[in-house]
This record gives C-alpha cells, structure tokens and sequence, in this order.
C-alpha cells in the first residue's frame, strides 16, 4: 500500500468520525429537533461509510460490486441532500412569514429550472459517449450537483438581496452542502467527459478532502452558540433624535 | 483524426466551463461566509439609509396629474422622450426605498435577536414591514421599466409603494416604538 493510499483511507475515515462527533453535538444539544433531515443525513452517511468501508475490506467483494453499491448509497445521499436544502429553506420562510407565498413561488420555479437543465445537460451536453455505469452515474451526478449548487446559491442571494438574516446553524449546513455540491459539479463533469481512469484517484482525493473540510465547517458551526443579543453599533440619544426629525419632515413635508 | 478533434473540442470546452461554474460557485459561497463574519449592522448608516429618498421628489415624478399635464402641453415624441427621463429617476429613487428597505430589515432582524422582549418584538415589525416594502420596490422597479420601454403605458404600483413607505415611516414614528430603537449600550432615548 503506497502513502497515496495510505492519505486517502486517512481523509476516508477521518471526515466520517468528525460526522460522528457532529451526531453526538446534534444530539446532545437537541439541535436534531430543529434540523432533522440534516441529522438523518448525517446518521445516513455515517452508516453508508460502515457498509462501505466493511465491503473494501471483504476481500471476497470485486471492484464491481463495491462500485455498485457505492453508487447506490450515493443515490440515497444525494436525496437526503435535497431534503437537507427543503430543509433550509423551509427555516428561511420562518424568517420571512410575510413573503411566504411569493417566496415559495420563485423558488420553486427556480428548483424546477434547475432540475430541467441538470436533466437536458445529462442527456445533450457533449462527453464520453460510452454507455458505462461509472460515466451514466456521472452525468447523472453532474446534473443533480448542477441543480443543489445553483438552489443554494439562489438561497444564499435571495437572502442577501432581501437582508435576511440566517440562523448561524443553518448558514453553516448550507455553506457546507453548497460546497460539496459544487465541488461535486466540477469533479462529476471531468469523470463524465474523460474516459481514462488515471484521474480517478486524484478527483476522489478533492473530493473526501472537501468533504472533511465540509464536515469540519458542520461542527464549527453547531459547536458555536447562536448569537444571543443582536451585534448592533449603539445609537446615541442625539442621532436618535436626528433620525425621528427626519421622519417628521417626510411625513410633513 | 478531425472528427475526433471536433467532437473532443465542445466536449472539453463544456467540462472545463461546469469547472469554472464550479470554481465560480465556490468563490461566491467563500465570499457570503467571509461577509457574514465580518459584517455587522451598522444602525447608523441603516438609519441614514432609509432617510436618504426625498419621498416628495419621488411622488411628484410619478404624479397622474402631473403626468397628464405634461400629455397635454407637450408634443408626442417630447412627451416621450421626458416620460422616460422621469422614469428613469423615478427607477432611481424605487431603488434607493429598495435599499432602504433593505437596511430596515437588518436591522428588524438583528433586533429580532435581542434578549429584550421589546426589542424583539420592535425588531420583528420594522422587519415584516421592510420586508414588505423592498417587495414592492421590486414589483415597482418592474413596472417602471415596462413604462421606460412603453412611456404610453400607466401603473399605479410606485404611488402604492410610495405609500406603504409613508405608512412604515409612521410605524417607526409610532409613541414607544423609539424605545425599541435604543440599543444594548445605549445611555436611553
């Protein structure tokens, strides 16, 4: 086993232990109560890295099998990621009672333009035209990445653009998913377009070392309290005053 | 030899440009964090933000009347021509209540977060309000773009929006709501 190897079992192993020290803060803090497709998502990917860790190991299970069965627990991830981004936005709309309805309207048309050109770019976009698992998967993958990166940078915008303000909480999950799927879009659009697999392990390394990162970004984020009072630059009583004449002489001009 | 270079070509320059949409993501998402750490609400310069339209130059240049007046003494292709001038500052000021809006809401949020239940509870209707208010300047900047590009077409929706600013300066304005104004730190206002 050469030290490649040895790094990438290392950044293997090592996010999904940070995932489960970020169960255990979910948990302990009863913060699963208020993001519980998240905390599913992370139970989910802690078991799906036993089965596929246990499966590397069986020296009875080929390359194609375990191939298989990693892509059938990422299908799994990837859905329980669209749950996690339904879940932000739903806390979102908390924030932003008054424009629910118009809210929820535009985004939705927004995730169904989305999924659209993630569908129409699998199907047309140009790449390896070999009819291989591993490139179909790809392009699958590249497509769904396509519409969670752009869903939750239309999050991300909006909120800006309104001056919403995100849960500490929630900003991190988003921050964190928002990165996975747009390293995930870069990395899927090479797998699909390049036939050879010497890449392979080099893109498989970005992305277990973006997903510690990511995970890393989780528990920064759930360790760290909410914010309890409002970080606002003090008004004196005269600037106060200031304020109130202007209001006085717009509505009495 | 050529077929292969034709077909590699567009599929090399689609896989490279999802990279950069891809680096591109991940730039902008690094920016928001990077932000939201370093940001903090200004009350200030928010307040100072929502004084700046002049309401009244504002109403006058979306005055019926005023826009009949002009129908009648001017030329056709005059009228125009001044129509989409006023528009245009009439979209100048829409953009700046959007701003306002905007400022109103930050700081509605950051109060939302207070300890004091008064604040908070100030804080959660300068929200609602500035919320709505930077909607309707962004119904209003879309009516007023459609009037730039058709100077004969009329919309009620920036008199509406000018309004409902008058009507979140008078909530502001309110007895006791400068009480939720003062901040934690503040000597009292």
């Amino acid at each position: 086993m050469n030290s490649h190897w040895v790094l990438l079992f290392f950044v293997w192993i090592l996010p999904h232990l940070l995932l489960g020290v970020l169960a255990v803060f979910l948990w302990r803090r009863g913060l699963y109560r208020e993001v519980p497709c998240f905390f599913v998502y992370v139970c989910y990917e802690i078991a799906e890295f036993c089965l596929l860790f246990a499966l590397r190991l069986i020296p009875s299970v080929t390359n194609q099998q375990y191939r298989y069965a990693y892509y059938a627990t990422l299908a799994f991830s990837v859905v329980l990621r669209f749950g996690v981004i339904e879940e932000v936005f739903r806390d979102l709309l908390r924030e932003a009672h008054v424009v629910q309805v118009a809210m929820r309207r535009s985004l939705r048309i927004v995730q169904g333009t989305l999924l659209i050109a993630g569908i129409l770019f699998a199907v047309y976009a140009p790449g390896d035209n070999s009819v291989s698992f591993v490139t179909g998967v790809s392009v699958v993958n590249r497509g769904l990445a396509m519409a969670q990166s752009g869903f939750l940078l239309f999050l991300i915008f909006l909120c800006s653009f309104l001056g919403l303000s995100w849960r500490r909480l929630v900003f991190g999950i988003a921050l964190g998913l928002g990165v996975i799927a747009s390293v995930d879009l870069g990395i899927f659009a090479v797998r699909a377009a390049l036939s050879s697999s010497a890449w392979v392990p080099y893109l498989d390394l970005i992305r277990t070392v973006t997903y510690l990162t990511c995970v890393s970004t989780w528990i920064a984020y759930v360790a760290a309290p909410e914010h309890a009072a409002a970080p606002l630059t003090t008004i004196s009583n005269e600037e106060l005053k200031v304020w109130n004449k202007e209001f006085q002489r717009l509505l009495r001009p | 030899m050529e077929q292969g270079i034709s077909t590699f070509a567009p599929a090399m320059i689609a896989t490279w440009s999802l990279v950069a949409v891809s680096l591109l993501a991940l730039g902008t998402l690094a920016y928001s964090a990077i932000r939201r750490r370093t940001r903090q609400v200004d009350l200030k310069r928010e307040m100072e933000a929502f004084q700046a339209p002049d309401v009244e130059a504002f109403r006058n240049l979306v005055d019926p009347a005023e826009e009949d007046y002009l129908r009648d003494q001017l030329p056709p292709a005059r009228f125009r021509s001044l129509k989409r001038q006023r528009t245009w500052a009439a979209l100048v000021y829409t953009r700046e209540v959007g701003r306002a809006a905007r400022a109103l809401t930050m700081v509605g949020h950051a109060q939302k977060r207070s300890a004091d239940p008064a604040i908070q509870a100030t804080g959660v209707q300068y929200a609602d309000d500035a919320l709505r208010l930077r909607l309707g300047a962004v119904q209003a900047s879309f009516c007023l773009a459609a009037e730039f590009v058709l100077p004969g077409l009329r919309t009620r929706t920036v008199l509406a929006l000018i309004d409902r600013y008058r009507q979140s300066a008078e909530t502001l304005l309110q007895p006791g709501r400068s009480a939720g104004m003062e901040m934690p730190g503040s000597k009292g206002a």
